[in-house]
């Protein structure tokens, strides 16, 4: 409770303090974003990681070996990523649910495992150490760069793009009746995705002196943690995952007690969440308050041909 | 090399036993358990902490190490999975709901150390340990220029052993009958009078304990045992094991698991050891891609 | 000519769906295709709209080729479709749904869409507008259900809603696919009337169903397909009075002939609702009953399938319920068997509550079921089909049996492929590989299996050909006259009524009549509505 008397009375000592948290909090936020294009437009994709590790590799040498300026070392990050993203895209798109997800889990592994810890360019399971990293002064870009996502996810989805994403999300066959070229519109979203992963990793490595190639930062283990944030507050709306990652970045600092626990809480969050309120804290039509499930609002319901 | 093959035959034979269950669940519910590797995990847990902190012979541990195993299937059954069917909720949320029940499983065991709330179930927190030298018998062999430790060599004839069980019962008795009947149409199925709820429980039982048994083989055989065996080995390898063998088919998952034992043992003598993970997800992403249902799983169609 | 088809073939296995089909669509025209369920006319349209690839056979769309595009391509030259099983965005609004539709209309926007210069709001008024227009069309009002998530909307307005959308593509071709299934006689007019007006404005309609009385009312010309096959074409007169379709859509009716196709007698009338005759005798509804249904209420979702259902089955019995595709009468089978809770009502077999008792426990008191669609194991054989049919009567408890030994049960399953001879013949093959009619034998020998003391056959006969339909039906007089009780679902108005010994009548969920076999199979309204005239 500290936290939040804090945060409210004196702003300014809370940011100082706790620009660290902050920091990951935009990081998250933007990653979080990532995941919300590929579930926006129903692709159940977890290839976060693996993108967010070629932005951040790719930058962190870029850094060391050739001195050039943080932001052309963060762009080509985005590039590769996004290359990356195509490669990866094309050919996993006929593929489905479940087998989408274990074909992105198989590809963050096979990146992380097979080329990253054996490279010797990439440290080779040592982890590189960055030493022009800013962790208090990257705050701010990282904040910033946050409002440029958000508001691009805001015009996204507004516009005839975020439709047909909508539209492919709930049902691709009756999509491709409206004229909706579905592989297209799903290419552009995953590598779009990737993008933003790749983005986010560039500029989280920049926040840390130790780029470290382990499962909770680029592995399985933080995919799952991507996919907690996007599922947590809702994939339905663009402002859901960023809730989502606000609220399980900001839980241990919280409640001091739950963060040996976090894990255990995060686990039962995820489970109630997916019973008893699918669509997320923010659900579709924007914030609403948590209702609960015997509550008469507007169900989804499934129409069958009757007879 | 003689001596990596049979590292492959060992290890492929747990990847096995633990896709058995895998698959299985797959086969009958159409969804993915991920609470699997936490089963695992867990049984291998129970039976060092009943063993080392109470005491228990080890026998007697492996039992209700695989008993707390299979309990623990019904627990994903009854916490995550049936809430979801009774809302007619889409398969990916069960993939979901059993994330959270892994989180929470790890979790606990992590945070297992003395004085703490999980202490009776584990006390050795994020460590790895291995069962103290004489907690059961352990003859050593030397063939030619292989070395071969009975821990090791008995993971064969009990895995082959179950699956061979397994197999049997599924297809030559009437439970195993109704398995294959609700996964192949659990309406017609409710329609001749099985009772499919019933059905679905047992084979998260089987499933869970098939699973825990992998794991307190690995455990016994490896000397690893720690919160993060489940996920460091057959997480993901499990999933790699599934779809090379075809999602939802059992004499695939064994297969599979051999295959990829064979796979990594050949990754390693070739490429050197640090490929060895890699190549198992490149593996995957492979077959996903070429052919998404596997060896031998059914064509994936999609109905207009 | 608007789509001019030319010998599309396209096989599935070893079956062939569609069979060298060739069909010429005039400009401005509404084309029938009809045919009995199964008769490929939706594969057919599939292909067309390239959801399923061409085999062989061509396509054109005036000047356009259509073989090899995919789907999305097909759309945007112009033909857009509904769906028999509508496939809204459930999730998205009405308005979404529409504006969906306008997907190839609509200029690429991202970019500008970032810059959010003010040309967008104009833009995005003047969709929402037409989307509003659109929805006018077709009878929906907007300002009541633009908002609402398409999944919520009633049957009927979900149905007008998919052809909002499919319009909003500005086609020139509309298919629509079965767009009056599951709507009553006076939603069908009205249906009839909107297909109408729309043709009046210059649309070119594709008419997919198997209600003749629809298709011949609003059609200009018709085709009809059986089994993969053109069979006829030509004025709905023409095909109405054609013997080879009359025998494609009733078989061979016992020893009742029927002059006409059914519906046929209606071409460009509305029917009036079914309304007991004056003059027939009250339902004699049987004082014991192993079966009461009291007021049963059942819906899915924003659906009401079934309303206010009553209905009684006396042991011995065999009752029919008739109706039209989507009246309700699998939901009520359903409900009976406990797959389906009711909203409201009571459901008696015997002493068990079947609204709250499991689905396996009313399969253990003797309530079975024989699903639509046989609902086989096909992966498994034939005898393993029948060995899991006997599932329930191994604790034995309610039949009376402490524990059904292995030998007796062999005994009976023994008994009842001598019945079935083909089961015998075919026990160890897998049941997917048998006929449509051998496996409506192996569900019903099934359902024997389970010692039934009442039977619930859905849709026996359907999709099966008329020499099959024939032996199923004997043997449902068989079974009956062995004492079993059975309540028959039937689409085969003529067959269910000859067997029957009391029947009800079932129109969008509500019993409209009911009374004897004979009496109802001589009821005119029930005649030309059910049976031709």
């Amino acid at each position: 409770m500290d936290f939040f008397i804090q945060l409210f009375t004196d702003p300014v000592t809370f940011w100082n303090s706790h620009t660290l948290l902050i920091a990951q909090i935009g990081i998250n936020s933007i990653i979080a974003s990532s995941m919300f294009i590929v579930l926006y437009s129903g692709q159940l994709s977890l290839a976060a990681p693996g993108f967010m590790a070629i932005g951040a590799y790719t930058s962190v040498l870029m850094d060391i070996d050739w001195h050039t300026p943080l932001a052309l070392n963060i762009a080509a990050g985005v590039v590769l990523a996004g290359l990356a993203g195509v490669l990866v895209g094309l050919p996993v798109l006929r593929l489905r649910g479940v087998f989408l997800a274990i074909a992105t889990i198989g590809f963050v592994e096979a990146l992380r495992l097979g080329v990253i810890l054996n490279l010797p360019i990439t440290g080779e399971g040592l982890g590189l150490k960055n030493p022009t990293a800013d962790p208090l002064g990257g705050v701010n870009m990282v904040l910033a760069s946050l409002l440029v996502v958000l508001f691009l996810m805001w015009r996204l989805t507004k516009g005839r793009l975020g439709a047909a994403w909508a539209a492919i999300r709930q049902d691709e066959l009756a999509a491709l009746s409206q004229g909706i070229n579905v592989s297209r519109y799903k290419m552009i979203a995953f590598v779009l995705s990737a993008v933003l992963a790749g983005f986010a990793g560039g500029l989280e490595a920049h926040l840390n002196f130790f780029v470290d190639p382990g499962d909770q930062q680029y592995g399985v283990t933080r995919a799952v943690q991507i996919l907690t944030f996007a599922v947590l507050g809702g994939s339905g709306h663009f402002v859901g995952p960023v809730v989502g990652a606000m609220v399980v970045t900001t839980l241990p600092w919280i409640f001091q007690q739950a963060h040996d626990y976090i894990n255990v809480v995060t686990g039962a969050f995820l489970i109630a969440v997916i019973v008893f309120r699918p669509q997320g804290i923010v659900g579709r039509g924007g914030l609403a308050i948590i209702r609960p499930a015997w509550w008469p609002h507007r169900n989804r319901v499934r129409a069958p041909s009757p007879g | 090399m003689d001596q990596q093959i049979l590292n492959a035959i060992f290890i492929g034979s747990i990847y096995a036993l633990f896709a058995v269950g895998y698959t299985l669940v797959f086969g009958v519910l159409d969804i993915l358990n991920l609470a699997h590797s936490a089963v695992f995990m867990l049984g291998a847990a129970v039976t060092y902490s009943l063993v080392v902190n109470h005491g228990q012979p080890f026998w007697i541990a492996c039992i209700l190490g695989v008993a707390a195993s299979a309990l623990m299937g019904l627990v994903i059954e009854h916490v995550c999975l049936r809430p979801l069917r009774r809302r007619r909720a889409p398969p990916i949320a069960a993939l979901i709901s059993t994330i959270g029940l892994a989180l929470i499983i790890v979790a606990a065991i992590e945070q297992g150390q003395p004085g703490s709330f999980f202490a009776w179930l584990w006390v050795d927190g994020a460590n790895s340990v291995a069962f103290p030298a004489g907690t059961f018998p352990n003859p050593i062999w030397h063939v030619g220029d292989m070395t071969l430790e009975a821990s090791k060599v008995a993971i064969i004839p009990i895995s082959i052993a179950l699956m061979l069980v397994l197999g049997y019962v599924i297809r030559y008795t009437q439970v195993g009958r109704g398995l294959r009947a609700v996964a192949e149409n659990p309406r017609a199925a409710q329609l001749m009078g099985i009772d499919v709820d019933r059905m679905i429980s047992l084979t998260l039982v089987i499933s869970s304990a098939l699973g825990g048994l992998a794991g307190i083989l690995f455990g016994v055989a490896l000397g690893d045992i720690s919160p993060y065996i489940g996920r460091d080995n057959v997480e993901v390898r499990g999933l790699a094991v599934i779809v090379l063998g075809g999602m939802g088919s059992i004499p695939g998952a064994v297969i599979g698991g051999y295959l990829l034992g064979m796979i990594e043992v050949f990754a390693l003598v070739v490429l050197g050891s640090n490929a060895r993970g890699g190549v198992a997800f490149a593996a995957l992403f492979l077959m996903l891609v070429l052919r998404p249902q596997g060896l031998f799983g059914a064509q994936l169609r999609e109905r207009i | 000519m608007l789509l001019r088809l030319d010998k599309i073939q396209r096989h599935f296995g070893g079956v062939h769906a569609v069979d060298g089909v060739s069909l010429e669509v005039e400009q401005g025209s509404i084309h029938g295709l009809i045919g009995p369920n199964g008769a490929g006319k939706t594969t057919l349209v599939n292909v067309i709209t390239g959801y399923v690839p061409f085999q062989s056979g061509h396509a054109w769309l005036q000047s356009d080729k259509l073989t090899g595009l995919p789907a999305h391509r097909i759309a945007a030259l112009g033909i857009s479709r509904t769906f028999q099983n509508i496939r809204l965005f459930k999730d998205l609004t009405a308005m979404e749904n529409v504006l969906v539709g306008m997907h190839t209309r609509r200029r690429d926007d991202t970019l500008a869409q970032l810059a959010t210069l003010p040309v967008f709001r104009r833009d995005e008024r003047s969709r929402l507008d037409d989307a509003r227009a659109l929805m006018e069309t077709v009878g929906l009002a907007a300002k009541d259900i633009g908002g609402r998530p398409a999944g919520t909307l009633p049957y009927g307005d979900q149905r007008r809603l998919e052809i909002a959308r499919a319009l909003a593509l500005r086609p020139r071709l509309l298919i629509l696919d079965e767009p009056a299934a599951g709507m009553n006689p006076s939603e069908k007019q009205g249906m009839r009337e909107l297909i109408e007006r729309l043709n009046d404005d210059g649309l070119t309609v594709l008419l997919i169903d198997h209600d003749m009385r629809l298709v011949m009312g609003v059609c200009k010309r018709v085709a009809v397909l059986d089994f993969g096959r053109k069979i006829a074409e030509g004025t709905p007169d023409e095909v109405s009075t054609d013997a080879s379709v009359i025998k494609a859509y009733l078989g061979t009716g016992g020893d009742k002939a029927v002059a006409s196709a059914p519906g046929a007698s209606a071409v460009g009338e509305a029917e009036p609702p079914i309304e007991a005759a004056a003059d027939a005798r009250p339902a004699a509804e049987p004082q014991t009953a192993i079966l009461e249904v009291e007021d049963l209420t059942v819906s899915y979702g924003a659906v009401t399938a079934v309303r206010g259902a009553s209905l009684r089955v006396a042991a011995g019995e065999v009752v029919a319920l008739i109706g039209a595709n989507g009246a309700g009468k699998s939901t009520i089978l359903n409900t009976l068997s406990g797959l389906i809770r009711p909203d409201s009502g009571t459901a008696r077999f015997d002493r068990l509550d079947l609204t709250t008792a499991k689905p396996s426990a009313i399969v253990r008191h003797g309530l079975v079921q024989v699903p639509e669609g046989r609902e086989i194991l096909a992966r498994q054989t034939v005898l393993e089909n029948l060995e899991l049919a006997t599932w329930g009567r191994r604790d034995g408890a309610d039949t009376g049996q402490a524990h059904a030994g292995r030998a007796s049960i062999k005994a009976q399953i023994e008994a009842v492929m001598k019945r079935f001879p083909i089961l015998s013949e075919r026990r160890a093959l897998s049941a997917g590989t048998l006929s449509g009619g051998e496996q409506q034998m192996l569900a019903i020998a099934r359902g024997l299996l389970a010692k039934p003391r009442l039977l619930l056959l859905d849709e026996p006969s359907l999709g099966l050909a008329p020499q099959m339909v024939d032996e199923v039906f004997a043997a449902i007089e068989e079974i009956h006259r062995e004492g079993t009780t059975i309540l028959l679902v039937e689409q085969n108005a003529l067959r269910a009524l000859e067997i029957a010994d009391r029947a009800y009548v079932l129109e969008t969920g509500q019993i409209k009549l009911s009374g004897s076999g004979d009496d109802l199979l001589h009821n005119p309204a029930v005649r030309r509505a059910y049976l031709g005239g």
